[in-house]
């Protein structure tokens, strides 16, 4: 792979224009919470503005992704049992997953399973905040959509490169663009200014030892990713389970007797999730 | 266990797990014996899934159980030398199995 090219797609990639921007809500609602006077309710009047994104908000929190117990029914209810930084993370799924649902269904169904299995883990080892870990899963592979947005040409090249020699997409796009889609995904999700527990998952979702401060958010993407192929939920390119880095595996600690409960957990949630679209129109009951 | 719609559904099946109504409240428990009244009934209540032991209803352009055991060992052919990923792939495996019902395979 000869550097000029490398430089050339990068530039290509890095300029994205097909790919739509954040809402400005986003920025706006960031600003609002770095300010200490403001209200629960004037930060959910700001979202409720918006009526498409507030009732796909509350679909998304009611939905098995993040598996709250108890229906959330309010905006106001949902900020304040969630705070934040969650529901940042939700505004951000949710205007990501209208991408990928009409980008490539298959995509779609690997990332949604991914998300699942990552709140799953993330709950089974008690880590602080799973809906962020459960968001990091759910965009992983946010840079695969972006070379097929931008690169289209290419990722047909990237598809017939991986069947012919038969080697993984990863290894196929280094080949052919000299990067990857983790990290293509990473300079999205930078420039889209997520924090770095959303950043670093997608960059090292398959060299979690890269992780320098979310190394327990990455090594959890790292093995959801793993988990779902091995569960063949959804397609993400090619059929292979993808090697398991030893350093995130210790980290995990997970014993042989927590997996067949974890199978279990994450069989029933994908059962609820089956079939999830954000397209609030065709399903007005999940508008509340 | 398989989960299929209250349509598909016969008397004698017996339920694997209970049904809950909206409001999370259980309205007939796992171990019941599905009858022709109970399945109106549930209709009555808008129910449209059930969870049921077994694996009774053979859904066209379904794999057998041997294409999915054959895809997962294919899914996971090149970490054949990465202990924890192969044992995952033994518990996903009899899981298949286990989810098929008994019939001809045994665990």
């Amino acid at each position: 792979m000869d550097e000029q090219k490398r430089a050339q797609f990068k530039k290509m990639l890095r300029e994205i224009k097909n790919l739509p921007t954040l809402p400005g809500i986003v920025a706006k609602l960031g600003r609002m919470a770095e300010d200490p006077d403001t209200t629960t309710e004037q930060m959910g009047r700001v979202i409720s503005k918006d009526h498409i994104l507030a009732s796909k908000l509350l679909k998304l929190v009611n939905s098995a992704f993040y598996g709250f117990p108890q229906r959330i029914s309010s905006l106001n209810s949902a900020i304040i049992l969630l705070g934040f930084n969650v529901i940042k993370s939700l505004i951000i799924s949710a205007s990501i997953f209208e991408v990928m649902e009409a980008q490539d269904v298959e995509l779609w169904e690997h990332s949604l399973g991914c998300a699942v299995v990552c709140n799953v883990l993330a709950r089974h080892l008690g880590v602080k905040d799973p809906e962020e870990i459960s968001t990091a899963g759910l965009i992983h592979d946010i840079g695969k959509v972006a070379i097929k947005m931008e690169l289209p040409k290419e990722y047909e090249m990237i598809t017939e490169l991986s069947l012919e020699k038969k080697i993984s997409r990863l290894e196929a796009e280094r080949e052919i663009l000299g990067l990857d889609h983790a990290e293509v995904g990473s300079w999205l999700a930078k420039s889209w200014n997520l924090p770095n527990k959303l950043v670093e998952p997608i960059a090292c979702h398959h060299d979690p030892q890269l992780a320098r401060e979310e190394q327990m958010a990455s090594a959890i993407v790292h093995f959801g990713n793993i988990m779902i192929r091995g569960l063949g939920y959804g397609h993400a390119g090619d059929i292979w389970v993808p090697p398991l880095n030893n350093k995130a595996w210790k980290l995990l600690d997970l014993a042989p007797i927590d997996i067949d409960p974890l199978l279990q957990e994450i069989e029933e949630k994908l059962w609820e999730v089956k079939g999830f679209s954000l397209d609030i129109q065709t399903e007005p009951e999940g508008m509340a | 266990m398989q989960r299929i719609l209250l349509a598909q559904t016969a008397p004698g099946m017996i339920l694997a797990k209970e049904i809950f109504n909206p409001d999370g409240m259980v309205l007939c428990g796992a171990g019941t014996t599905l009858t022709p009244s109970l399945i109106e009934r549930l209709a009555s209540l808008d129910v449209v899934d059930v969870t049921v032991e077994g694996h009774p209803v053979i859904i066209e352009g379904e794999k057998t159980l041997h294409e999915e055991l054959r895809e997962i060992d294919l899914r996971f052919h090149r970490v054949e030398d990465i202990a924890p990923l192969m044992y995952l792939k033994k518990r996903i495996q009899a899981k298949m199995v286990a989810s098929r019902g008994s019939g001809t395979v045994t665990k």
